[in-house]
């Protein structure tokens, strides 16, 4: 190994924080003028960090269930995405404070005169709401600390017992984490519109959580790269598997999202269609093309052939790409509630972008603090430095 | 990959030190001696078992499908059932030769072989029932869309038309990847047999392949394309499958999940199969040492995994069946667990949920008579998973006046038994004419196969 | 029997006589995977062009060893594939658009939605095809039975457990001696001589005017032929096939045995009405006995052009164009009175109606050959008429 500790500048925690504090300032200020739409766009960045944060420590369990050696060198990055986990639990309190603007089956008057809703009702009422939300994310930063905690030990002594206890904790975790995504996604993204029903949303959710997760450890990995901050014998070869698991989950996201949505075209019930209809009236029509397009047809075209996915200037660009796609596609299941018959951008929505990327150089840093920014004494690490296409 | 316990090095492929030659013989020994009578008792079965399935079938052509149990309101029972049976089972092996290859799993090498051979099969199997149970199957080439008298087209929009156009594909493609594989074992089998009529036969198999490094760049690339190709054409085949019941309106049918639970659903019964079938083929050919205990341990694995995925949809279907405030979708689900089927559900629910989770533990992964056991189990319950499906949907769907009872005739029990036989005589007789375990690809992977010192010019 | 056939078979497979022709390779096997790639740097760096190594499994490394180019096979599986896409797409729409539409399920003729799945299959299917066809043909140039290296000991140890190199003798750099010392210098197991085969093939000026090939040729066009008319035209006339042919049904305008009156069109129930039909009330009724009732069609462009159209088809030939009653039929047919009096004018948008329906004097009813909704459009583009000829001040005003 050829691993040389070195710091992130601070000047990443500085960028950030002036951008956290932009984001914040518009946010707040939409909370003055737009309140309604402020906290949909709160949630848009809710579930948009949910995706990065539980997403990366997903991907951490994932290494450690299949035994991957090609990943061990990036695992230490993933694992400080995912240190956002516990930074979900501030982001959720004030959206439990918007959950009347956000969701109509809060309004009590409403539920009673509707059969339907007052059938959810078990279900979709504020208290066992928060309850499931906290009990998600309770679970999501127990399994963080666990995980992060047996990594950076190993940094110590290298000790294969700590690969082993990951091993059985990520066990444990993987079904775990289905759930808790598939009830944050139905809880959070679903019911806001209660009246519909898919499922596999749960699924369609996990999948783009699983390509943005992917494209955030790609970008990371290779901005360190290019910064010095990793082993110089890291080669090129390495991020292949980052570019083909991005290439071949998003191909995945959209596998689901065509079967959802051909299977509610087909049978065409007016109970489950007017879910796509308001994401093809007026200018949702253009979004849903984007989404489309933009998401998977252009990626899909580009990720395809076997040399660009060895090319890291190429994927430098692809995973913020992949980022931004999958922001479109939280934008496209959220706001067509907010937004009936025409999307909208508005300079509400800056609030997104600045606090997202804001947030994640901030906590990145804080993060990083003094770790090692590899997993230095993992017994995989050779194997994986080794790897070659 | 199979790490040691130091999690610093990788497991060997094949146990012991082999030589080229002795995998060689090993491998090609099946095909060189005469069959054994325990070949010619199981070959004795399963063709019995096949005969049993072409009379009834001959019957059926003649008398019409009013021999079977199928009636209003259950339109569709056992034919489509053990369609999707068999297309799953097929699916497993394009999973581990096209996926695992994909994912540079090297220890599917020793399984890929067989499992592709036994993908073959189970199409061929699977694809006897569209066929059959079209009522007039002498007028099946209409599936096609080629120019006929009637100036008439097919129906573009209908999902059996699309399995029309999956199936068909799934087999050629599976085909030819089988095929492409063999070329190479072809060579070797022509280059040592004695026999001047086999000569004759693997000569021309082989196509004169020599192993000539020009000739394996361009095969290998066609190899991992062909396996790029298979990856999402697995996908899709029983993705279509399942759009033929996800596309109506049929509450149980008509649920968005329905395209990844069939398709995990598919590579769970299909590794239930290939395990139950390469448990035993490793104990009657010898191969212990290279179809190994570390191979069938990951295979449980996998099954824990998609058993899993599969228990997923259930609860995701159940779950969102009480959500949906829809009266006629929860009766659906109840009439599943509490209805007059409900032995099947729970057939269905305890062998696909509830067995596999004894693979949690690891002695009972490494335990072969158990897992033989418990892949038996995932056999019956996504047999029966399909049953609930499709049955027990149709017999009670939106009109309780149209309710109706399912009871198969013994014509269906029969045809299903001649799908049995005629997969495990295909079996058999791969077994004993090729090489079940594909001998290039196990000696790339043995130790010091490979050179040592990497170049980098590649 | 099957004795001697295999005997045979035997003879002429298992043979193996020392070759006669000319020397076409020198060849080397090597016992383990990094002499060969040693070997392979060694040759290929000498400036041999033409040799060849033989493993019985690709070894890694060797492609960069041999210094070979990179296969281009991946595009022929990349515009293949996008061609299955492209031609399923034409196909689908082709026969679903332009041929033979139908309405399945109340979704439009050609929709994306529903070809998506047959597209991507037919995608995977033209490429996996198209690479196993051109890797085989055009790629590898296989079948190549009769290669010289077939049935030496030489490819008999490379497909099995050693690793082989060989040079040919038609290469610019052979050189007999050179060729052995260099191969004995880099550790070679065995060295052998590679012998062309002398094969008496006939007369090979031109290969495709070979008698046996012509004759395969004919032979299985003909074969193809005589199939495809015997399927096409005698088996599919067979039975099972032929049992739609005999339809217990009847057929129009012919005799009946099943009805007392052997007839086999029969005239409607007593008391049925056809689908889609709708009594009109004031049927053979005087106009004064019509209740007025408002014109249902809104006064679209699209209304009117529909009643223009109408009208010219089915009203000018009596009326003329503009209504006037200057028709093509003057003088041939009774003249219709103006449409443009006052009488007609003030009638109501109903009475007119009434007219069309019912006929009047010499104007028959028109009620079968005209929808109702195309009758009210005709009734709308009647009025355009009307107002053509007697517009109020304020249509010549200008805004």
């Amino acid at each position: 190994m050829d691993y040389i500790k070195k710091q992130l500048p601070d000047s990443l925690a500085k960028t950030g924080g002036i951008m956290l504090a932009v984001g914040v300032i518009i946010l707040v200020m939409a909370f003055i003028f737009t309140p309604e739409r402020a906290f949909f766009d709160y949630l848009w960045i809710y579930l948009f960090m949910v995706s990065i944060s539980v997403g990366s420590l997903a991907l951490v369990a994932l290494e450690y269930l299949v035994g991957a050696t090609w990943s061990t060198p990036f695992r230490r990055i993933t694992e400080i995405l995912a240190s956002m986990t516990p930074v979900l639990i501030i982001l959720a309190i004030p959206l439990f404070f918007g959950m009347h603007d956000l969701f109509h089956w809060t309004h009590t008057e409403v539920v009673e005169n509707d059969a339907i809703l007052t059938a959810k009702s078990p279900y979709l009422n504020v208290e066992f709401f928060i309850a499931r939300t906290a009990f998600c994310l309770l679970l999501w930063v127990m399994f963080y600390f666990l995980l992060t905690r047996n990594s950076e030990k190993q940094d110590l002594d290298g000790d294969p017992k700590y690969t082993k206890r990951n091993v059985t904790l990520s066990t444990i975790f993987a079904p775990l984490f289905v759930v808790t995504i598939t009830i944050a996604a139905i809880d959070w993204a679903m019911s806001l519109e209660p009246h519909w029903f898919s499922t596999i949303f749960g699924v369609y959710y996990f999948a783009g959580t699983i390509v943005a997760a992917l494209a955030a450890t790609t970008y990371a990995s290779v901005k360190l790269k290019e910064g010095g901050y990793l082993d110089k014998s890291l080669g090129d070869d390495s991020f292949y598997s980052l570019g083909t698991l991005m290439f071949g989950f998003n191909v995945f996201w959209a596998y689901i999202a065509f079967s959802q949505f051909i299977l509610i075209w087909y049978a065409d019930l007016p109970e489950e269609t007017f879910w796509l209809i308001h994401r093809w009236e007026g200018s949702w029509k253009f979004v849903s093309l984007a989404l489309l397009f933009f998401h998977f047809v252009f990626p899909f075209l580009i990720l395809v052939g076997r040399n660009i996915k060895t090319n890291i200037r190429a994927l430098k660009w692809m995973a913020p790409w992949m980022l931004a796609a999958h922001a479109l596609d939280l934008y496209w299941l959220i706001f067509p509630t907010l937004f009936r018959g025409n999307a909208s951008i508005g300079w509400q929505e800056l609030s997104f972008p600045f606090i997202i990327i804001g947030l994640s150089m901030v906590v990145f840093k804080l993060s990083a603090g003094r770790k090692n920014l590899m997993a230095v004494k993992d017994p995989k690490m050779q194997m994986g430095l080794d790897f070659h296409l | 990959m199979s790490l040691d316990a130091t999690y610093t090095r990788e497991l060997p492929l094949v146990e012991g030190k082999t030589s080229f030659k002795e995998i060689d013989d090993v491998i090609a020994r099946p095909t060189e001696t005469k069959p054994n009578i325990k070949w010619f008792i199981a070959i004795g079965i399963s063709s019995t078992a096949l005969l049993i399935g072409a009379v009834c079938l001959g019957l059926t052509f003649w008398y019409g499908v009013g021999l079977w149990g199928n009636n209003q309101p259950v339109g569709w029972a056992f034919d489509i059932i053990n369609f999707v049976f068999w297309i799953g089972i097929g699916h497993a092996g394009t999973l581990i030769s096209a996926i695992l290859f994909l994912f540079r799993q090297k220890w599917r090498t020793g399984i890929a072989r067989f499992a592709e051979g036994m993908t073959i099969f189970a199409v061929m199997t699977a694809g006897i029932f569209p066929v059959i149970h079209t009522g007039r199957p002498w007028l099946d080439g209409y599936l096609f869309p080629y120019p006929n008298q009637h100036g008439l087209w097919v129906n573009f929009t209908s999902p059996l038309l699309w399995d029309v156009f999956a199936v068909s594909t799934y087999f050629t493609v599976s085909f030819v990847f089988w095929f492409i594989g063999l070329i190479p074992d072809f060579a070797t089998l022509r280059d040592r047999t004695t026999s001047g009529i086999k000569k004759a036969i693997y000569t021309t198999l082989s196509l004169g392949w020599r192993g000539s490094n020009r000739h394996w760049q361009h095969y290998e690339r066609v190899y991992l394309i062909l396996a790029g190709l298979s990856t999402p054409l697995v996908l899709s085949v029983h993705t279509i499958v399942s759009f033929d019941f996800a596309v109506s309106v049929i509450p149980g049918w008509h649920t968005t999940i329905f395209p990844p639970y069939f398709v995990a659903g598919a590579i769970f019964s299909g590794f239930g199969m290939v395990s139950t079938v390469l448990i035993i083929v490793r104990k009657v050919f010898d191969m212990e040492h290279i179809i190994t205990v570390n191979t069938l341990e990951k295979m449980n694995k996998i099954l824990l995994a998609t058993g899993t995925m599969v228990g997923y949809a259930y609860s995701m279907e159940f779950f969102i069946a009480w959500y949906s405030g829809n009266p006629i979708e929860q009766f659906t689900f109840i009439n599943r667990a509490f209805g007059p089927y409900s032995w099947a559900y729970w057939i269905m629910f305890s062998c696909n949920v509830f067995f596999p989770q004894l693979f949690w533990f690891k002695k009972i992964r490494r335990n072969i008579p158990l897992t033989f056991v418990l892949v038996l189990l995932v056999n019956v319950g996504m047999w029966f998973e399909r049953y609930v499906i499709i049955v027990t949907s149709l017999t009670r769907d939106y009109l309780p006046s149209s309710w109706g009872m399912y009871f198969p005739t013994m014509y269906d029990f029969g045809i299903l038994l001649g799908s049995f036989g005629m997969f495990f005589t295909l079996v058999l007789l791969f077994a004993k004419t090729m090489p079940v375990v594909a001998m290039s690809e196990i000696k790339a992977v043995t130790e010091g196969a490979q050179p040592s010192h990497k170049h980098k010019h590649e | 029997m099957i004795g001697k056939i295999l005997k045979k078979f035997d003879e002429k497979f298992l043979k193996s006589e020392p070759r006669t022709g000319e020397l076409y390779a020198v060849a080397a096997l090597f016992d383990t995977p990094d002499q060969i790639i040693n070997a392979a740097e060694k040759v290929s760096g000498s400036g041999y062009k033409k040799f060849d190594v033989l493993t019985p499994y690709p070894v890694h490394g060797m492609d960069g060893a041999m210094n070979l180019k990179p296969t281009g096979i991946g595009w022929v599986g990349l515009i293949a594939g996008m061609s299955g896409t492209f031609l399923a797409f034409l196909m689908i729409w082709w026969m679903v658009e332009i041929n033979y539409p139908n309405i399945f399920g109340g979704k439009p003729y050609f929709n994306l939605t529903a070809s998506i799945p047959i597209m991507f299959e037919l995608t995977v299917l033209l490429s996996a095809l198209t690479l196993v066809g051109s890797l085989i043909t055009l790629f590898l140039k296989l079948p190549a039975n009769a290669n010289p290296l077939m049935d030496t000991d030489f490819i008999k140890r490379v497909t099995s457990d050693k690793f082989g190199i060989y040079i040919e003798a038609k290469d610019a750099k052979f050189k007999f001696e050179e060729v052995n010392a260099l191969f004995a210098e880099l550790g070679s197991s065995k060295v052998s001589n590679i012998h062309e085969a002398v094969y008496d093939i006939g007369d090979t000026n031109n290969p495709l005017l070979n008698i046996k090939f012509i004759g395969v040729l004919l032979g299985t066009t003909a074969s193809v032929v005589v199939i495809t008319y015997f399927v096409l035209n005698v088996l599919l006339f067979l039975p099972p096939f032929d049992w739609m042919q005999r339809q217990p049904k009847v057929l129009p305008q012919t005799q009946s045995e099943f009805f007392k009156d052997g007839y086999s069109m029969r005239k409607p129930v007593e008391g049925t009405v056809a689908r889609g039909f709708m009594p009109y009330e004031f049927n053979g009724m005087p106009d004064s006995m019509v209740v007025i009732t408002p014109n249902p069609l809104p006064v679209t462009k699209k209304v009117l052009d529909l009643g223009k159209k109408r009208y010219d088809t089915y009203c000018s030939p009596c009326h003329g164009y503009y209504g006037k009653g200057d028709s093509r039929l003057r003088g041939q047919f009774p003249v219709p009175p103006t449409l443009h009096s006052v009488k007609v004018a003030n009638w109501k948008d109903a009475n007119i109606y009434h007219v069309i329906t019912n006929g009047q004097n010499t104007m028959p009813s028109y009620a079968s050959s005209i929808s109702r909704d195309d009758r009210w459009a005709i009734v709308h583009y009647l009025r355009v008429l009307q107002r053509s000829t007697n517009a109020p001040e304020s249509d010549f005003e200008t805004k």
